[in-house]
């Protein structure tokens, strides 16, 4: 009406139509723009799934809100009330901080510790002054420190700390039998390092802190031994500085990411050791530069999916490009299982027992069963969790049978936990016979000194 | 026809544009004209409107069920993890349960008239162990210059009632681990019940008395219960005391004597030399063990005859105060009952002055200035109810773990950022140098720093 006055019949009409086309144009184009923005994305400005999950926050938002006010009224109502029972506790408010992160400086390169020159000649000045330390126990056997680890706070699945208790146990056993030290580490020395690269800042500290350990042998969590009589070649490897479980066509030829294993390790305590870890430590720091080496790492290596760089690949990659500098130093073991693939060992545990025994270490009776991939700690693993559960069930029970043969016992069946006796009890149990020399090997004899 | 329509409308306004002398003529005639158009023409155009909006309507529509999904607004992945969860649960709830198909239902139980045995009776063991240690020089029962020892410990076969409970299990293991490998300890995890007549607390007879005569290389064995916690990582065990001893266990003689207490011990932590004495004690102690009539009234014999106990079957600290106590002149001269140090320090009263100790003291006393084990007993955290508050339990055990933790830490350059914490900071900072920490803060270099516990 208004326009009718203001500009004459014929023009507001020309005026409406001109509305109503600009109105279906807006419109339509606002349609182009949401299909687009739905099928290509609009950067910063997101898709609609984001914003769904922004709706889905605030609304969830207000209602977290308002839970602990209602929590903390009916709790101050009932102050007194204490529990006893544990299913109900939640162990994350257990946890407290007492002191702040340490700030470190993000324009400093990353450097596991200061340039250590001189290694070697520190380390052999100390063991000459401390002679009850001796770097090798026996002739031919050095003295190992096992190292292991994992995190300080409860697994999120509920039987992940039961798996990783077995498997401490089952390394505790092994190491008794040998000779060998172990550390269990559920510390996180470098924020920056986390994860699978926290081993390397852990090794660092205990080859500079325990100068009489000869070689450390890394071995992650999710790792059983399953052979108990097994002993390393150590004189095999008596020009070498670290022995790897891999094949050297598939690591230099190949560049296969899965060429080696560094879920179990051996390193000798030298100055090329400290070397290595500071040539292998630059793909680690989390954040831009991790993600920017899983990349690298992903174009170079053959068959690596895309992530973050791990130190397995970053160790092939490194072993590939500079070659000349390291590979004279390295072992590719494939001769026994250092480690050992669990997918197709944990199968054939029947077949072992039937057909071979222990102390061979190699396809007939491996020495170490590696649940790769199958992370008991963690709420989804790579594989069916029934499947993984139940072989590190099998997996350690095999390996404990040859603990349990020595006094007497095995394990029901590979999938029981309750033990039978093998043989009767003797009133001359020193006579009982010891089938796989366990309780008594020789590899932890001790040299007697002639009077 | 709506084209017409707005055609005769155009003709019609154009005509009158022009000139302003009949506009209310055409006007009447504008407005009489369409009396049915004007309605027609308005229901053409709410029809469009219609039309066009439902068009839209199903566009957008179209467009977010493309990119958002309807329905329950869930998205395929997240019903992928619920199924996840769910497999994870049921599989979780049947290794829980212990199910297995190959089991066996064994239900015998020791009837009131049966006898239990360990084992054969052996009569020998002092002279059978000499002869083999001197045929196997190689496997001394001296350790560099001191008697070889071997710790025992252990949990149930299957998971705890609740994952809190198999993680405190971890640090408690860890804990051991740390102290006996500073101190050239070996350790014996079990996890087997070898004697279903002995389980739960009994079920350390058997084993004991296994490892006794399978290794007759060790000198002490020492069983520590699960929830018992080193917190003294420099303390040593003054072995030279117990030259005349066969057992050395916590405990005070006015209590055991005087009250007859059923507290007046604590076999959470004890030693136990590998010979015929401990052998002959292990066979009159377990009598009382066998699950089922005999255990129930053994424990009606232990609560008539102990001041304090409540009724429950017989456990194995009470049916050895019993024991010490009835048959007095058999037993103690060889029982060395130690309250120096605590061998077993309970937990309360203790766990709360961590501080204080920090303040004031230094690792390698081992009493009440610097505990040498805290012993969380009644705290039961692999069960699904303690004696305790669980937030006290779980609280104090953390607090312990880490109070024991900072001891083994020291020497990498670190500690923990509180005693709750399961993060560390650093004391000091790396040096090229290293060795000079190892000389100051190895245990194993400076035990001689702390004259507590030598000589």
């Amino acid at each position: 009406m208004v326009l009718e006055r203001c500009f004459g019949q014929r023009r507001s009409r020309q005026f409406h139509r001109i509305l109503r086309n600009g109105k279906l144009t807006l419109l339509c184009l606002v349609l182009t723009v949401v299909v687009l923005r739905g099928n290509l994305g609009a950067g910063k400005f997101g898709t609609p799934e984001q914003d769904l999950m922004e709706i889905r926050e605030t609304f969830s938002h207000y209602r977290k809100r308002a839970e602990p006010r209602r929590v903390l009224e009916e709790v101050s109502a009932e102050e007194e009330k204490v529990s006893n029972n544990y299913a109900e506790f939640d162990i994350n408010k257990l946890f407290v901080d007492e002191e702040s992160e340490e700030k470190k400086d993000p324009n400093l390169e990353y450097s596991l510790g200061p340039k250590i020159s001189d290694w070697d000649e520190q380390r052999g000045e100390w063991l000459k002054k401390n002679p009850n330390f001796p770097n090798f126990v026996q002739p031919n056997k050095p003295r190992v420190l096992l190292v292991t680890g994992s995190a300080p706070k409860p697994c999120e699945n509920p039987v992940g700390d039961h798996y990783l208790l077995k498997a401490i146990k089952n390394k505790v056993d092994y190491c008794r039998l040998h000779g060998i030290e172990v550390f269990y580490n559920m510390a996180l020395l470098d924020a920056e390092m986390a994860g699978f690269w926290a081993k390397l800042p852990l090794i660092r500290k205990l080859l500079l802190s325990h100068p009489e350990v000869e070689f450390l042998w890394w071995m992650d969590s999710d790792a059983m031994f399953t052979d108990m009589v097994f002993e390393i070649p150590w004189k095999r490897y008596e020009d070498r500085n670290l022995v790897m479980h891999g094949w050297n066509e598939m690591v230099y030829d190949e560049k296969n990411w899965i060429g080696l294993n560094t879920g179990s390790f051996l390193l000798r305590n030298c100055q090329w050791s400290l070397d290595m870890l500071d040539a292998w430590a630059p793909m680690g720091p989390k954040g831009k530069i991790r993600d920017e080496a899983g990349k690298i790492l992903t174009r170079e290596l053959k068959g690596r999916p895309v992530f973050e760089a791990d130190d397995q690949s970053a160790m092939v990659y490194l072993l590939v490009s500079q070659r000349d500098k390291w590979a004279e130093k390295v072992y590719l073991e494939n001769h026994y299982y250092l480690h050992g693939y669990w997918g197709i060992l944990v199968d054939h545990y029947e077949e072992y027992i039937k057909n071979y025994h222990p102390g061979f270490g190699d396809h007939r009776w491996p020495l170490v069963t590696h649940f790769v991939g199958c992370k008991p700690c963690g709420k989804f693993g790579d594989y069916p969790v029934e499947r993984c559960l139940k072989q590190m069930d099998r997996a350690f029970n095999f390996g404990d049978n040859q603990i349990l043969q020595m006094y007497g016992f095995t394990h029901k069946s590979l999938a029981s936990r309750r033990v039978k006796r093998t043989r009767n009890e003797t009133s001359t149990p020193l006579e009982d016979k010891d089938d796989l020399g366990l309780l008594h090997p020789a590899f932890k004899a001790v040299k007697v000194s002639s009077a | 026809m709506v084209g017409e329509s707005f055609a005769a409308q155009k003709r019609a306004s154009s005509t009158h544009l022009p000139t302003t002398v009949t506009p209310a003529v055409t006007n009447v005639s504008a407005v009489r004209r369409p009396t049915t158009n004007p309605r027609n023409r308005q229901i053409h155009k709410t029809f469009n409107n219609i039309k066009i909006t439902i068009l839209c309507g199903f566009v957008t529509i179209l467009v977010l069920r493309g990119t958002i999904g309807l329905g329950n607004l869930v998205t395929d992945s997240e019903l992928d993890n619920q199924n996840l969860i769910e497999e994870t649960n049921r599989i979780l709830a049947e290794i829980r349960s212990g199910y297995d198909p190959t089991d066996e239902n064994e239900q015998h139980v020791m009837s009131l008239n049966e006898t239990y045995s360990l084992g054969p009776k052996i009569k020998s063991w002092d002279g059978d162990r000499r002869l083999w240690l001197k045929k196997h020089l190689e496997f001394s029962n001296r350790v560099n210059g001191k008697p070889r020892v071997l710790l025992v410990t252990g949990s149930p076969p299957g998971p705890c009632d609740n994952p809190i409970g198999d993680h405190y299990l971890l640090k408690a293991v860890k804990n051991k681990i740390d102290y006996c490998r500073i101190h050239g300890i070996e350790i014996v995890y079990n996890m087997a019940h070898l004697d279903k007549e002995l389980a739960g607390y009994w079920a350390k007879l058997p084993l004991i008395r296994k490892l006794m005569l399978s290794h007759p290389e060790v000198e002490w064995i020492w069983w520590m219960d699960s929830d018992a916690w080193f917190t003294d990582m420099v303390f040593e065990i003054p072995y030279f005391k117990y030259e005349g001893y066969n057992m050395v266990i916590h405990g005070y003689p006015d209590l055991l004597f005087n009250q007859k207490s059923w507290i007046a011990l604590n076999t959470g932590s004890f030693l136990f030399r590998n010979c015929q004495w401990s052998l002959d004690l292990l066979d009159v102690w377990a009598p009382m063990g066998p699950k089922g009539p005999i255990r129930d009234e053994a424990g009606k014999v232990l609560t008539a005859n102990l001041k304090g106990r409540p009724a429950f079957e017989a456990d194995d600290q009470s049916a050895l105060i019993y024991l010490l106590i009835s048959q007095k002149d058999r037993w103690m001269n060889k029982v060395f009952v130690e309250n120096s140090y605590y061998l077993h320090g309970f937990w309360q009263g203790l766990v709360d002055r961590y501080e204080e100790m920090i303040e004031k003291y230094h690792p390698g006393l081992g009493d009440e200035r610097w505990p040498f084990v805290t012993h969380f007993v009644g705290c039961k955290p692999c069960g699904s109810y303690g004696d305790y508050a669980v937030e006290k339990c779980l609280k104090s055990m953390e607090r312990a773990f880490n109070f024991a933790d900072n001891q083994v830490i020291e020497l990498y350059g670190f500690r923990h950022r509180g005693l709750l914490s399961p993060k560390i900071k650093r004391t000091r900072n790396e040096s090229i140098t290293p060795l000079q920490y190892v000389e100051q803060y190895d245990i194993r270099h400076s035990a001689h720093k702390y004259s507590g516990s030598r000589g």
